[in-house]
Parts: structure tokens; sequence; C-alpha cells
């Protein structure tokens, strides 16, 4: 029951959840007519305002009231149904549409990412290493070529970051360690076509073309508790004309095979550079460094002691700074799409496996929690691709594009290893064994936010 | 030698299971599209028959790629011309409308305005599954035809020898050009094929090749001809028409046995097959 003040004596009618809403409108009337005929309004000159809005609120207080009784009628005739007309210029926003040339380079690479890798990943991974027969088959794609300009032999167009993204995904559907592996010389090549100087491509990219698979890495994660990119405890120290490196690089792809790394190191300014570091170079040592994951890409662990490199070592020379900012970007966004892929391989992986899967006398996708778990998994990698594809996409704009690649590689890192351990569990018991690929997948999922500065799209 | 390679784009066999018959028609909606297989081992076997083994960027003749599609069909005859053919035909059809007759006579005239020395097809197409259109394609054209070629080598005289796997062997046929020759799945095997530039012995990787991106990225500048069904097979009309479709039944559980005297039991009994 609600007894308000402004009721009638006699209206002690009985009122019903129906008229509660007539009486709400009616408090508000009480108010209106309250406030309407106020003295303060006319002192402060406020009258005719209050009294428009108190009519805004009477109409709008009554809509409900007078829609109930309203009798469509048309008035006016139209010669077809009027639409408004769509933007002349679609928006400024990316374009998930791909290309012809990278909807046949997908389906190329997957089906390279079906037969070669996959057949060879299990191997690869106890091996800790790619076999070089796939290396070798992997030269025939091209991806060199078209990473090298033609004027170094190569066949390269353009420098397309959503091309790379997009050949990473496919590649580490196959194997996660294998396209690190496929990958991290055609990094070291990328940045160098963006920031090396003409001695620096002379001598590291006129070679290149048609050599086949020519290992080159990219040294930047440092062995220290929560590693930052932009605190970097490897020293590079003037030495007359060039510099001395000293310090300890971890999760270094092709360690054992490499014979250019491109090192990352704080110089006495306290900026970060880049330093091209041949295999041969004195006080330079090497050791394998086995990982959880991504293995097949041979992580290694790099020390430098006091290793001597000429002033022209320094990549980018004075634009050093900057290819080191380009490169941790990158380096997010192409984790980032290899994450796509390995969760990709899983769901794809899953979705067969548990059809088919029978408990209680029906398959498990027939459980809820089966069918969700799978639903969600499709759901995150969606949007996992999305976000790297902002990112890509304005890396090609020449967008600031630092934010993105950042948000890209969080929600990878977090949501893949989700999704590895979600693949694991589908599985039941033998998600835990080698028997299945998804225990490898998990294990690769885990490396994405900890590999920093390996890959430049 | 020139080449001409007959293309048809189908759904994904793997997505098979999704393919919903509705009443006359399969309901195409969200299906993934890709070459028929046993096509893509014919454009194979051309570019093998159209190189040396040992430079296969350079081609030793010509391979024209031709479809009968929609627009969207374009997509595979691009993949085609990445992988290496040289020319692409579309003829502007839907697939709904057509049947192996129709087909076959729109595919003649291409001949007859291509001449090629070589015609290759794949022995059937996974979808609709006929295996009708390379023999009535030579009966059109009345050339010499080899159906499910699994071996060919190209002569020095330039006959072609054609292994075909039949039962309890390989039948062996030499064929003059122009020819037909529709193949099977053993045909991009690594020794399965040999031009006569090719050296013997020479092994291809098991398979068919793949598209470089360099070649990805050129296969827009190479030219894609486009050509009505009505002006290559005029007055012919689709002959046959598909009036219902249904889901295979549903298979029934296996029965498990105790011990080999009930399973031979059985066979005789409920299977008779014994």
């Amino acid at each position: 029951m609600y007894t308000l003040a402004w009721e009638r004596p006699n209206g002690a009618h009985r009122r019903s959840m129906k008229k509660v809403a007539s009486q709400a409108m009616g408090l508000g009337l009480k108010w209106l007519g309250d406030v309407s005929g106020a003295e303060w309004l006319d002192r402060y000159g406020l009258r005719e305002r209050a009294t428009q809005v108190v009519e805004r609120g009477a109409r709008a207080g009554f809509r409900t009231v007078q829609d109930a009784g309203r009798r469509f009628s048309p008035l006016m005739k139209l010669a077809a149904p009027s639409r408004l007309p769509k933007p002349k210029e679609p928006p400024a926003l990316f374009d998930l549409t791909l290309t012809d040339e990278q909807q046949m380079t997908c389906e190329m690479l997957r089906r390279f990412a079906e037969d070669v890798i996959r057949p060879a990943a299990r191997e690869a991974d106890d091996a800790c290493s790619t076999p070089a027969s796939l290396l070798e088959a992997s030269t025939e794609l091209g991806l060199l070529e078209m990473a090298l300009p033609e004027a170094l032999g190569g066949a390269g167009a353009e420098r397309s970051p959503t091309t790379s993204i997009l050949a990473l995904e496919e590649l580490a559907f196959g194997d996660l360690g294998v396209a690190l592996a496929l990958y991290a010389p055609l990094s070291v090549v990328n940045l160098l076509v963006d920031f090396g100087t003409q001695v620096q491509q002379e001598r590291y990219l006129s070679p290149l073309a048609g050599a086949g698979y020519v290992p080159l890495a990219l040294a930047v994660t440092e062995p220290t508790a929560g590693f930052d990119p932009w605190q970097l405890r490897t020293q590079a120290t003037r030495s007359g004309e060039g510099w001395l490196l000293s310090g300890e690089k971890r999760l270094v792809p092709l360690g054992g095979s490499a014979e250019l790394f491109v090192v990352a190191a704080r110089t006495e300014a306290g900026t970060p550079a880049l330093f091209l570091v041949e295999r041969t170079a004195e006080g330079l040592t090497v050791a394998a460094d086995p990982c959880m994951g991504a293995r097949a890409a041979d992580l290694s662990l790099l020390k430098l002691d006091e290793v001597r490199v000429t002033d022209e070592a320094r990549l980018g020379g004075d634009a050093g700074l900057q290819a080191y900012e380009a490169l941790i970007s990158r380096a997010q966004v192409g984790w980032a799409a290899m994450a796509v892929g390995a969760s990709r391989a899983v769901l794809e992986y899953v979705i067969p496996y548990c059809n088919e899967r029978i408990a209680f006398g029906e398959p498990i996708t027939n459980r809820q929690s089966v069918a969700f778990a799978i639903a969600d998994i499709a759901l995150e990698i969606d949007g996992m691709r999305l976000l790297t594809q902002r990112a890509a996409s304005r890396a090609e704009r020449h967008e600031d594009f630092r934010r993105e690649a950042y948000l890209a590689a969080l929600q990878a890192g977090e949501k893949g290893m989700q999704i590895g351990s979600q693949g694991v569990q589908l599985l039941g018991g033998h998600g835990f064994t080698k028997e299945h690929p998804v225990e490898l997948w998990y294990r690769h999922l885990r490396a994405i936010s900890l590999c920093h500065g390996t890959l430049y799209v | 030698m020139k080449i001409l390679v007959a293309i048809k784009r189908v759904a994904d066999p793997d997505n098979a299971n999704k393919v919903k018959p509705t009443a006359d028609k399969v309901d195409t909606t969200g299906l993934e599209w890709k070459p028929n297989p046993f096509d893509e081992y014919a454009l194979e076997t051309a570019l093998r028959l159209t190189e040396n083994g040992k430079n296969n960027k350079v081609r030793q003749g010509e391979v024209v790629v031709v479809t009968i599609g929609n627009k969207d069909t374009e997509t595979q005859l691009r993949s085609a011309l990445a992988t290496g053919a040289d020319r692409a035909i579309r003829v502007e059809a839907e697939d709904t409308d057509l049947d192996g007759r129709l087909v076959a006579a729109a595919l003649k005239s291409v001949v007859d305005a291509e001449k090629p020395d070589l015609v290759l097809l794949g022995k059937q197409v996974v979808d609709g599954d006929s295996n009708s259109v390379g023999q009535m394609l030579a009966q059109l054209l009345d050339y010499p035809m080899a159906t499910f070629a699994a071996t060919i080598q190209e002569e020095a005289d330039g006959r072609l020898l054609v292994g075909r796997e039949v039962d309890g062997g390989v039948l062996s046929l030499r064929l003059t050009t122009p020819a037909i020759i529709t193949v099977d799945l053993r045909v991009v095997a690594p020794t399965s094929v040999y031009s006569k530039h090719t050296d013997a012995g020479f092994k291809y990787s098991d398979g068919v090749r793949f598209a470089a991106l360099p070649a990805i990225m050129k296969a827009k500048k190479k030219p894609l001809d486009v050509k009505a069904l009505a002006d290559l097979a005029p007055g012919k009309t689709n002959g046959s028409s598909y009036f219902r479709f249904e889901a295979p039944p549903a298979r029934a559980a296996g029965v498990k046995v105790p011990d080999v005297a009930t399973l031979v039991n059985k066979l005789a009994t409920e299977a008779k097959a014994l």
C-alpha cells in the first residue's frame, strides 16, 4: 500500500500494482506543479525556462498514456522505401577483407603447414631443432624473395605487416616452434630492409637472394626477472671508433646455427640500440637452452664478453632507437599472430576429437561444459585475431601502433595460455600424453609473452 | 607442348558434413571452396609435362586453365595461375545449371579455339562424382583418350606413354596428340610424370607443388578471359536436373562377438557372407 500526501482524504481507493506507474507520474506532476508555482523562479528570472522544462516533463510523462490511444495513419506518400545513404568513402577503419594475393598466400601456407610442418613438428620439438630438409623446402615458398627488395635480388614490392601476420598465423598453425625457426631470419631481413644502412644492406642482405635458408636471429630478451625491453642490462660501451658489448641474452632463436645476431644493448646514453654481431665475433659464446615450448627454434643462451664491433655494426646508425622501438612493437604483433595460429590448431583439433569421443553413451560435445569451452576458444581466437590485425593494419598505414601491439600481445599471451590449457583439458587424460599434439601446443602457447623482440613483421 | 587443363571448384570435402540437403538442392551456405583435388593433380601433371624438373621456373610450352562457373571461381583460376599456369579462361555459368554434356560441349568449343596438344582433366569431380566429362569430350572431339592415368611419359617423338592401374596390373597406352587424359591420384607421385626435357630418374616432391609467394603476387597480371556459355555451347541446355537429395542413412552400430565360432556363425547365417 502506498499512502501519498496529496491524496484527497476521500481517495481511499484501492490500488493495484498496475497503478503504481500512474502514481509515479502523479508524483512527478505534483512536483512539477509545485515548481512552476514557486515564487523563487520569478526572483531569479527562471520562470520561462522552468515552464518549458515543466511542459516537457509533462509531455514525456504522459507519453505512455497517449501511445495507448494513438492511431497510425500515413501523412505522406513515398515512391519507394526511404533509406539513409551509405557513406561515400568507407570509413578509414582497418579493412578485414583479404586481397586475392593474401588469400592465396594463406591457402598456400596453410597447406604447407598441414602437409610439411605438422608431420615434422614432434620430431623437431624432441630434437630442439627444425630439420634442414624442412628449412630448405620452405625456401621454395619465396618468403625471403618477397622480403627482399628487387635491388637486392628479391621480388618484394611492398612491406606489408598484415601479410606477414597472416603468414605467421598459418605457419604457427603448423607448429609455433618451426614457425619461429622459419621467421627468425625473415625478421632480421625485414629489420635490415626497414632500417639497415647502405653498407649493412650490402654486407648482410645482398648475399641472401637465392642462397637458400640462411639462419639469422634477433637477441633481445635477457635472463632477468620480469624482463623489461626498456631496461636492458647488456651494455654497449664506446671504445675507440667502435663498441664493446657485454651481457647475456636468453630465448635467442637458432642459437646453434645463426650466422648473424642482432643484439639489443643499452648505450652509455641510457638508450637501447641494436648491434649486428657476427657469429665469429670474439667473446661471443652460444649455449643451447632448451625451454618448455618453441623448442624447434633451437632457443639458446648468448653470452657477450666484451665483444668488439665497429660503429658500422650499429643497426640503422643514428636511427637505432627508432629501429628498436619498431622491433619491440612488431615482435609483439608477430607473437600475437603466432598465438592465434597455435590456438587455432588447438581449436581445430578439439572439435573433431570431442565430437568423436564417446563418454556415457554420447559424444562429449553433447555436454554443455565441453561445448561451451570450445565455443569460448573460438570466440577468444577471433578477438585475438582482431586485435592483432588492428595493430598490423595501423603499422601498415604508418600510424602509431605501440598501444595496439601491446594490447594484442597481452591478450594473445593470456588467452593463448588459457586456450592451450583448455585444449589439454578437453582431451582429458589424452591431453597429457604425447600421443596427441595438444600438449605440444600448450607448451608453445606458454611462450607468447616471454620471447620479446624475436620477430619483426 | 600446349596443354589445356579443366578445373572445377568444389565444396571442401572436409566440410561435407555440414552440407544440408533441402529437397531438390544442397544448401551451400558457409561452405569453403577449393579446386577439385583431381583437377589439381591434372594441373600438376600439365606443369611437369611442360618443364625440365630441375628448373621448374621455366615453362617449355604453355598451360591454359579453364573453368566453368561464376565470378567466385576466378579464385581457383588465380591459384592455378600462381602455381604456374600461363593463362586462364572462365566460362560464365552457375554450377546448378550445368550437366556433364553441357560442360563437355563448352569445353569442345574451348579446345577448338585453343587447339592444345593435350587436354588434361581430373578423372572425376568429388562433388557430383559423375566421371563423365573427359569421356564425353573425347567423343565430341574424336581424340584418343586415356582415363585414370597414373603415369605419363612424353616420348622423344612427342607421343605420350600412359600407364593406367587396372585390376591385376598396369595397362599401358601410347597416345598420339592431340589427346585427352584424365588423371588419377598416383599421377602426382615423385616419378609419375616425365616431360621429354626432364632427366629420367629425376624425383619430384610428392604431391602438388606450392605456389611461391612471388608467383602469387604476379598471378593477377596473367591474362584471364571470360566467355559466355551460350557462345560456346549454342542451343545446348542442361539435360538433367536434380530432383531430390537425401543424407546417407546413419550407420547402424556394430556387434561385438565373444569368439571366432560366433563370428563365423553370424557371417554365415546373418550376413550370409559365407
